[in-house]
């Protein structure tokens, strides 16, 4: 009953995720973020089995830092995303798959241009205008489609996130309080509200 | 003409004796023909070969994908449906009617098992044909849409799959109705039903306003429908729109998903 | 419901007068739920050879990586391009390795030889190799792709006429199949040139 949702805009990414940790039928912590900076201008935003998102997310971020590390130059979304497709795609086939869908949001600062990923848990990969993870989806995506457009300023997509939050409230039976919304830049990821 | 309606008045007692409420509602005859299954335990036995909630490996497997949806304005209501029956993940036609004329005041809508649907709401036509003969007035849209409630529900989990909403003008005004083969039946200003819903609702819910004009009410709808189609696999064909007034039911058109398409992009 | 239709795809081949034509939709779903419209399913092996993978589409993306690296691993030991008849056994045996926990998967080749003999060739998730001299097909609406192809194709066709009767079974074959299309690509591939044309066709 996660929710991860994200849009690109004309030069920025904006990302939200749910905020509860629910175990069985109890909400264990109601602040959760749900994202991890993969590096300065890659964001990572998970939803799935709890214990493998969190330990998925660790390992991919490490990992990506690492390779900043050794190389001197960071990868870019499409890199971030490329590796974690087949890490995920490894491990569809392992003994304990992880079970985890991911947004990777980043801005490409060799092209200046905003990229959003979309991947599930079997290790599926396409590169979306916007997306959204969990049964949100089924409420978002329409009004997404019906309200986007590749030169969406930071206020207007604010709206539309609030606008998609504002009908999960409507009308999804599950009542997701709060969320965590960030935008990722050329100037990097930084937290905002709405 | 009470000749006529003699014909049709007096209680029968038909199926089993769970079904004796309905005799308050006059005779029942189409239904009564109804072959019943040899099995002991038609409750259970019967559902595997339609029902794909209870066992999805089902074998038959009927009309499920649609998008329907119905809301109150100023004007009165928008009905607007897809066009789509697919059989699995076969598109078996692109031109179905999804919605049913009850009469000239009442309309139905169709989603879940088409067959089931059509035949109930036909019956639902035929009752309030009768209740119109016998007492000289129209039937209200809450009394025919608790009429098909009370109709399908001694039929629960036996395999009948219908989503319908029922609406029309009467002395009380517009009404829209919610009625499906579980046995609910619920009273609202939006609804929207099938496969596609979710994302119909989305749109929906961020264009709905009261005071719409009668034209944007009928553009929502449209659009609603519409975007729904190119997210759910199942919906698609042609968006087929209503518009209830007063004066009864009015068909607004039919418009091509297929060019709708390329219309909002602009091109 | 099978594993096989999880994501959709159509993907279909023909063969022409010393030339081939690949086409495929570009749905990208989730059961019923369409995530992408822009989902590449058919790739380049050499300059005049195509393949394309119908199936999970997590298995199309490793897929690709992996006989990415083998064409190149092949190209630079025997220094020439492969060969579409070479490369299917390849790829046959590459999905035979998974015998046993196989590639949800269903490809389909197309390609001219070294002579500019054209070549088509499908197979099933686990490499058994099907080389006609029509067509083949892929994907979850292989049923009316089939229908399609008996009906419309017929032997030599031209570059141009090939890419009519390829776009016209394609597009027509995914309007009666919920789980593909939302546009289309065809490759026709001559001797000279790779003719690439997207199709804009029903968007529902």
């Amino acid at each position: 009953m996660e929710f991860l949702i994200g849009i690109t805009g004309k030069d920025f990414v904006l990302t939200a995720s749910d905020t509860s940790a629910a175990r069985s039928i109890t909400v264990m912590k109601s602040n959760e973020d749900k994202s991890c900076d993969l590096n300065k201008h890659n964001i990572m935003l998970y939803a799935g089995e709890a214990g493998d998102t969190v330990n998925f997310a660790e390992y991919i971020q490490r990992n990506v830092r690492l390779y900043g590390i050794r190389n001197g130059i960071e990868l870019t979304p499409k890199a971030a995303a490329t590796f974690t497709r087949k890490e995920l795609a490894t491990s569809l086939r392992s003994r304990h798959p992880y079970q985890v869908f991911l947004l990777i949001a980043g801005y490409d600062i060799t092209t200046s241009s905003p990229h959003l990923y979309w991947i599930d848990y079997l290790g599926s990969s396409a590169e979306v205008p916007f997306a959204a993870h969990g049964y949100g989806a089924y409420y978002c995506l329409s009004i997404l489609d019906r309200y986007h457009h590749p030169n969406l300023t930071l206020d207007e997509a604010k709206g539309l996130i609030k606008k998609c939050i504002d009908e999960l409230n409507n009308r999804f039976i599950v009542n997701l309080s709060d969320f965590k919304i960030k935008v990722t830049d050329q100037d990097g990821i930084r937290e905002i509200t709405i | 003409m009470d000749a006529f309606v003699n014909r049709f008045k007096g209680s029968s007692t038909f199926l089993a004796d769970e079904i004796s409420m309905l005799d308050g509602f006059g005779s029942y005859d189409a239904v009564k023909e109804f072959s019943q299954p040899v099995f002991e335990i038609p409750a259970v036995q019967n559902a595997n070969c339609t029902d794909e909630k209870s066992d999805s490996e089902c074998r038959i497997k009927i009309e499920h994908g649609t998008t329907t949806l119905a809301f109150k304005f100023q004007g009165g209501i928008i009905v607007a449906v897809d066009s789509r029956a697919s059989a699995g993940n076969y598109i078996a036609s692109q031109t179905v009617k999804k919605v049913i004329e009850i009469n000239p005041y009442l309309l139905g809508t169709m989603a879940g098992g088409a067959a089931d649907c059509q035949f109930w709401q036909r019956e639902l036509g035929r009752h309030c044909r009768l209740y119109e003969l016998r007492n000289k007035e129209r039937i209200s849209v809450a009394a025919a849409s608790k009429l098909l409630a009370n109709m399908v529900y001694p039929y629960k989990r036996m395999g009948i799959s219908m989503g319908t909403m029922v609406t029309g003008w009467d002395k009380t005004g517009p009404n829209l109705f919610y009625v499906d083969s579980d046995g609910s039946r619920y009273k609202n200003d939006v609804f929207s039903v099938g496969s596609g819903a979710t994302f119909a609702y989305g749109v929906l819910d961020s264009g709905l306003d009261y005071e719409l004009s009668t034209n944007d009410a009928i553009e929502l709808g449209r659009r609603s429908i519409y975007q729904a189609t190119y997210r759910d696999a199942a919906s698609g064909g042609s968006v087929r729109i209503y518009h209830v007034e007063k004066e009864g039911w009015k068909f607004i058109g039919l418009y091509d998903v297929g060019k709708l398409h390329w219309e909002y992009c602009g091109l | 419901m099978s594993i096989l239709e999880y994501n959709g795809a159509a993907i279909v081949a023909m063969m022409g007068k010393n030339c081939v034509a690949i086409a495929a939709d570009k749905r990208l779903g989730v059961q019923l739920m369409t995530v992408s419209t822009n989902f590449q399913k058919i790739f380049p092996a050499t300059e005049k050879c195509y393949i394309g993978l119908a199936g999970l589409a997590t298995d199309v993306q490793t897929l690709t990586e992996r006989f990415r690296l083998k064409i190149n691993m092949y190209k630079l030991r025997e220094e020439r391009e492969i060969e579409p008849r070479t490369l299917s056994h390849l790829v046959s045996t590459t999905l035979y390795e998974k015998r046993f926990s196989p590639y949800f998967v269903e490809p389909v080749i197309a390609g001219l030889d070294k002579n500019n003999q054209p070549f088509i060739c499908g197979m099933d998730l686990i490499g058994c190799r099907d080389v006609p001299r029509d067509f083949v097909v892929s994907g979850t609406a292989s049923e009316s792709l089939l229908g399609m192809c008996e009906s419309l194709w017929e032997p030599d066709l031209e570059p141009e006429d090939l890419f009519e009767t390829i776009s016209q079974t394609v597009l027509n074959a995914v309007d009666r199949d919920c789980l593909s299309g939302w546009g289309a690509v065809v490759h026709v591939i001559t001797p000279e040139r790779v003719i690439t044309r997207n199709l804009k066709a029903r968007m529902d």
